[in-house]
This record gives C-alpha cells, sequence and structure tokens, in this order.
C-alpha cells in the first residue's frame, strides 16, 4: 500500500498540472454542494431556533373589560407548561413598534389603532400539541380576535429547508457526474501516457492490480483534494460575509449563522475521496485489459 | 496491493489450480511447442502446425523472412497473444491454458527484450531496472543490491541515476538486458534486440547475452539479421510458411552459403532457402558494412 502511495506519488509529479487541473474542476463542484448545505444547516438552525420559540400571541377584542384581562391572564399562569404571561397594553405595543422598526411615523398613530395582546411563553420543553391546545381554547373564547403561534413561520422555513435539501441533493449528482467524467478523463489521458510504464509493468509480471493502484491512489486523492479545496475556499467567502454582516443576520434570523459541522465537512472529503477511487476504477476497467 | 506476493520462483502449482507438482520436470525441455496454430486473420495464417523442442541452457536463434511469425512466436510464449490451437509447454506446463491470473507469474520466469528497448525515458536506470524486482514486492534493500549486480553485469555499473531517455541506443539496451535479467528468469527471449543498433554495437550485445547464457540461461533470439548467425556456432532455427525447421545444431557452418560443408541434420528444406534469400535481401551479410536502422 505504501508502495503504491509512493509510486503514485512519483507518476503525480510528473502529471501535477493536469492534476492540479483535475482537482480545480473538482472543487468548483463541490463548491456548489457544500454551500448548499452551509445554507441547508443555517435554515435548519433558524428554524429550530422558530419552533422552539415557544410563544404565543392572543390579540384581544377592542373594548374587552380589564377584570376579563385579568381573569384570563390568571387562568393562563395556572395552566400546565406556561412559563410567563405578559399583557401588552396597545401603548406598550405603540412603543415597542416604534423603537424595534425605528420608524417614527408609527409614534404618530393613536394608542387606539393597536389592540391590547396577551404573550404566553411557554416553557422550552412542553410539547407542539399542548401550545396548539391552548392556543384552540383562547380562538374560541369571544374575548379573543386572533392568536398567533408563529406556527406558520416555523412552517414555511420547513418548506424553505425541503427545497434546500433537495437543491443539495441535486447538486450532489451534478457532482457525482462531475467527479466521474473529470476524474475518468483525466485518467484516460494519464493511462496513454503512461503507456509505455503500464506496459512495462505488465511485461515482468506485475498484476492487474499492482498496475491500477496508483491510478486509483491518484484518483482518491484528485477526489478528496477537491473537496478539500472547495471547502477551504467556502471557509473563506463564510468569513468574508460573516465579518461584514455578522450582527444584522442575527437579529435578522435570532441565530448566529454557524459553518458546516465538522462531521458533514468530513463526510464531503470522504465522498470525494470514495468517488475518485471508484471513478477511477471504473474508467480503467472501461479502457484497457487492466 | 497488500496481498503477499509470490517470490520470483515459477511455481506450477500455483498457476493451474489442481495441478500436481512435475519432479520429472527438471529434467525435460523447458519449453516445447506442440503443433501449434495461430493467425491473426482467418486467411493468413502466421504459425501451422508449428513443433518445437527448446532444452535447458539452450542458446536458439530464431530466424526467417519478416512477417514469418518470430515475434508471434514469442509473443504466444509470453502470453500477449493466445494460440488458436495446439499447446506450448513452459517448464512443464501448457502456457495456452493458463488463466489470466496467471499470467504475471509465468512472466516472473521470463525475461524480454525487444528492438525498441521498451525503457520509460523519464525514469532512471535504476528504477528501470527495478520495475522488475518492484512488481514482486521485493524489499528495497534486496531490489538496490540485485540491481546494482545487474547493472554491473551489463556494464553500467554507476549509471543508475541518469534518466533512461538519455542514453545512448546500445546503453538503452543494456538497461533493458539488466531489467530482463535481475529477476533471473528461466528463459530470455530477445525479438530482433540488435535491430536498432549498429554492428559493432549488435555484436557487443549479442556478446552481453552469451555472458548471460554461460550462467545457465536459456535463450531464444529472434532476429532476421543473418549476420549475427555467423559469428558462433549456435542452434538455428528457420520459422517459414507457418513452421520451424531446425536448419542447425550447433555447427560452424554456414547452411546458406553456396557449396557450405553444411552436414545437415534433416535435409536442406526449402524454407530454409527461402530464410537465406531474403536475409540477402536486406543486404546484412557483412556485420561491418550492415547499415544502422
Ligand atoms: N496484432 C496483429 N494483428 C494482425 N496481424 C498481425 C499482428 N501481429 C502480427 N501480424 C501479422 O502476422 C505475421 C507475422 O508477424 P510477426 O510475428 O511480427 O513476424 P516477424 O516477427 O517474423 O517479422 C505478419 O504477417 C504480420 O503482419
Ligand atoms: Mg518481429
Amino acid at each position: 500500500m505504501e508502495k503504491a502511495i509512493y509510486r503514485a506519488i512519483r507518476n503525480g509529479r510528473a502529471d501535477w498540472k493536469m492534476h492540479a487541473l483535475s482537482v480545480f474542476s473538482l472543487a468548483v463542484a463541490f463548491v456548489c454542494l457544500a454551500s448548499a448545505l452551509l445554507v441547508v444547516t443555517n435554515l435548519d438552525a433558524v428554524r429550530d431556533r422558530w419552533s422552539r420559540v415557544g410563544r404565543t400571541t392572543a390579540y384581544l377584542r377592542d373594548g374587552v373589560e380589564p377584570a376579563s384581562v385579568q381573569e384570563l391572564r390568571e387562568a393562563l399562569v395556572r395552566t400546565p407548561g406556561v412559563k410567563q404571561v405578559r399583557v401588552v397594553s396597545p401603548e406598550e405595543t405603540r412603543r415597542e413598534l416604534v423603537t424595534e422598526s425605528g420608524d417614527a411615523s408609527m409614534a404618530a398613530l393613536p394608542p387606539q389603532a393597536f389592540s391590547t395582546s396577551i404573550e404566553i411563553d411557554f416553557e422550552p420543553a412542553v410539547a407542539d400539541g399542548d401550545v396548539k391546545a391552548v392556543a384552540d381554547k383562547l380562538k374560541a373564547m369571544p374575548a379573543v380576535d386572533g392568536v398567533e403561534t408563529y406556527a406558520r413561520w416555523s412552517e414555511r422555513l420547513g418548506g424553505l429547508l425541503r427545497g434546500g435539501v433537495l437543491a443539495s441533493l441535486l447538486l450532489a449528482v451534478v457532482v457525482l457526474g462531475a467527479v466521474v467524467s473529470v476524474v475518468a478523463s483525466t485518467m484516460r489521458i494519464v493511462l496513454e501516457r503512461r503507456k509505455v510504464e503500464v506496459e512495462v509493468q505488465e511485461l515482468v509480471g506485475a498484476t492487474g492490480d499492482y498496475v491500477r493502484a496508483p491510478f486509483l491512489v491518484e484518483g482518491a486523492a484528485q477526489g478528496g483534494m477537491g473537496a478539500l479545496f472547495a471547502l477551504g475556499l467556502l471557509a473563506v467567502l463564510y468569513a468574508i460575509v460573516r465579518a461584514r454582516f455578522d450582527g444584522t443576520l442575527g437579529v435578522l434570523f435570532g441565530v448566529q449563522p454557524t459553518f458546516l459541522p465538522w462531521t458533514v465537512a468530513l463526510g464531503l472529503v470522504a465522498l470525494g475521496t470514495a468517488l475518485g477511487a471508484s471513478s477511477s476504477f471504473v474508467s480503467l476497467r472501461r479502457m484497457s485489459r487492466l | 496491493m497488500a496481498s503477499p506476493r509470490a517470490g520470483t520462483q515459477y511455481r506450477p502449482n500455483a498457476m493451474r489450480p489442481g495441478a500436481r507438482f512435475d519432479r520429472d520436470a527438471a529434467s525435460r525441455p523447458i519449453l516445447v511447442f506442440e503443433d501449434v496454430y495461430k493467425s491473426y486473420r482467418a486467411d493468413q495464417p502466421v504459425l501451422r502446425g508449428l513443433e518445437l523442442t527448446i532444452e535447458r541452457g539452450e542458446f536458439v536463434f530464431v530466424t526467417g523472412p519478416s512477417g514469418a511469425g518470430k515475434s508471434t512466436l514469442l509473443r504466444l510464449l509470453y502470453r500477449a497473444e493466445t494460440v488458436d490451437s495446439g499447446r506450448i509447454l513452459f517448464l512443464g506446463r501448457d502456457v495456452a491454458r493458463l488463466t489470466a491470473e496467471s499470467v504475471p507469474m509465468l512472466r516472473r520466469n521470463i525475461g524480454i527484450i525487444f528492438q525498441d528497448f521498451k525503457l520509460v525515458p523519464h525514469w532512471t536506470v535504476f528504477d528501470n531496472v527495478a520495475v522488475t524486482l518492484e512488481v514482486i514486492g521485493l524489499p528495497s534493500r534486496l531490489i538496490r543490491a540485485r540491481v546494482g549486480e545487474a547493472l554491473e553485469r551489463v556494464g553500467l555499473a554507476g549509471r543508475g541515476d541518469d534518466p533512461a531517455g538519455v542514453l545512448s541506443g546500445g546503453e538503452q539496451q543494456r538497461v533493458a538486458i539488466a531489467r530482463a535479467i535481475v529477476g533471473e528468469p528461466a528463459i530470455l527471449l530477445a525479438d530482433e534486440p540488435t535491430g536498432n543498433l549498429d554492428p559493432q554495437l549488435a555484436i557487443d550485445v549479442l556478446g552481453l547475452l552469451e555472458d548471460i547464457h554461460e550462467t545457465g540461461t536459456t535463450v531464444l533470439f529472434a532476429t532476421h539479421d543473418r549476420s549475427l548467425l555467423e559469428i558462433r556456432p549456435r542452434r538455428v532455427i528457420v520459422l517459414d510458411e507457418g513452421k520451424a525447421t531446425d536448419v542447425r545444431r550447433g555447427l560452424t557452418v554456414d547452411a546458406c552459403a553456396p557449396g557450405g560443408a553444411w552436414t545437415p541434420a534433416h535435409e536442406f528444406d526449402a524454407a530454409a532457402r527461402v530464410a537465406c534469400d531474403d536475409d540477402e535481401d536486406a543486404g546484412l551479410t557483412d556485420p561491418r558494412t550492415a547499415p544502422a536502422y
């Protein structure tokens, strides 16, 4: 095995330009796949954050008696799984909106333009079903105008996520095709260049495995290095984007962006290596009697 | 890759599973062609019922006009081609029926040199010779020692680090010979090894192969260069019309010279005469004046 790697390095040095070109083409394909995975990873984090937000807001009808508001509040506080209940007056709502949006025109609106609302925070461990049950009960009450559970947010993100996963799968297929065709054509050229040495090896009694081994090592190295190179490139891009928009992104999505987990990164490199070796093997089988 | 390699020794049992070890093999001819037929195209048979026996330790010239099938004969032996019918017994085993997996084992017992040397030009002289031992997985310490010895035998001691491509033709053929003998094969096949060398170098290469023969290696030397046959008394086999004919068995006599005092082991037949005519056409009777090509 070490001998095969040594021979692959000796051969690879002679054809380094072609290998570099091949690694670069593979890296381009892998950058696409890795960025799709990066988007999926962060989308998943956002969805996770919002699905566990555990907050429900009930908007009350205009003119509800403060006493019944208080009654409702106490009933909610007694409900298992509820952590905190806060009654937000129209004035508070207006103030929050003005500070959050920075839109001064909001301040001009009278408090009557906003309704009283109740914000219910659940324990983090509470089941989705329980949240939904509370929301349904609130909806049925005459004093309640509408209920926001943020479930739709989470659903929409889930839809985006599914799209992202699908795109990644498609890109994975594209990458597969790219690896197979790039490695196969590199091997075709390399084999053509090394016709004499392959012939010599066969003449002196090399087995097929012996002759094939360095080609497989080279294919594996190309695939693995292509993936590694792509990850490096993506990491640099990610660092640049993050440095410019760090705060903004965090506020916008409620989570800090993350790079690909190391398991995914390692998986990409392993995928590249395995694909490179196997497409080299297949192309050798096709091209010659090796 | 990681699998243990078989040694340099030809292992008949490993070639054909279930074959019994033959204790008489050592006393039998090293190589026997039995009724061998071979054609590349149906209408142009190259070998037609060829019969040939070569004993251990012989030095044999195989000659005949260009296209007679000399290269084909050798290629059948090292399994670059397969026979259409007949048997080729090498060390008692039928080469024609080896499985593809056994062919490398066969070739580890055969050293081969060619007219065009077949060296890897960007490899060093050392690497070009070492490849024979590398494919059988010998430790590098042993490889260094044996390659050094082989280079010494062919007169290239100290040239190991030179790229093979920069050497002269004669030197390149010596590298190829070192590569062929470094694995200590049972037989050495030479297919027109002097074809690309000028006459003096051709004689040097012949001398080198004779030295190797002296140490016990069987040598099969295919050439259409008749001048080489005159240098020393060797067995000569003429290939013509798809058959092999012995025209000389170690006699210092020119079978082709008019009125040559050759005592035929067989009748001097048409095949031999055709071969001689062809060679005269080639104008290579005198090695000193023959053109280098
Ligand atoms: N691979 C091949 N395909 C088709 N014909 C071949 C091939 N190799 C050799 N021949 C033909 O077989 C005949 C014998 O060739 P060869 O063995 O090379 O003769 P020699 O070595 O005696 O000159 C020639 O007619 C040649 O054209
Ligand atoms: Mg020939």
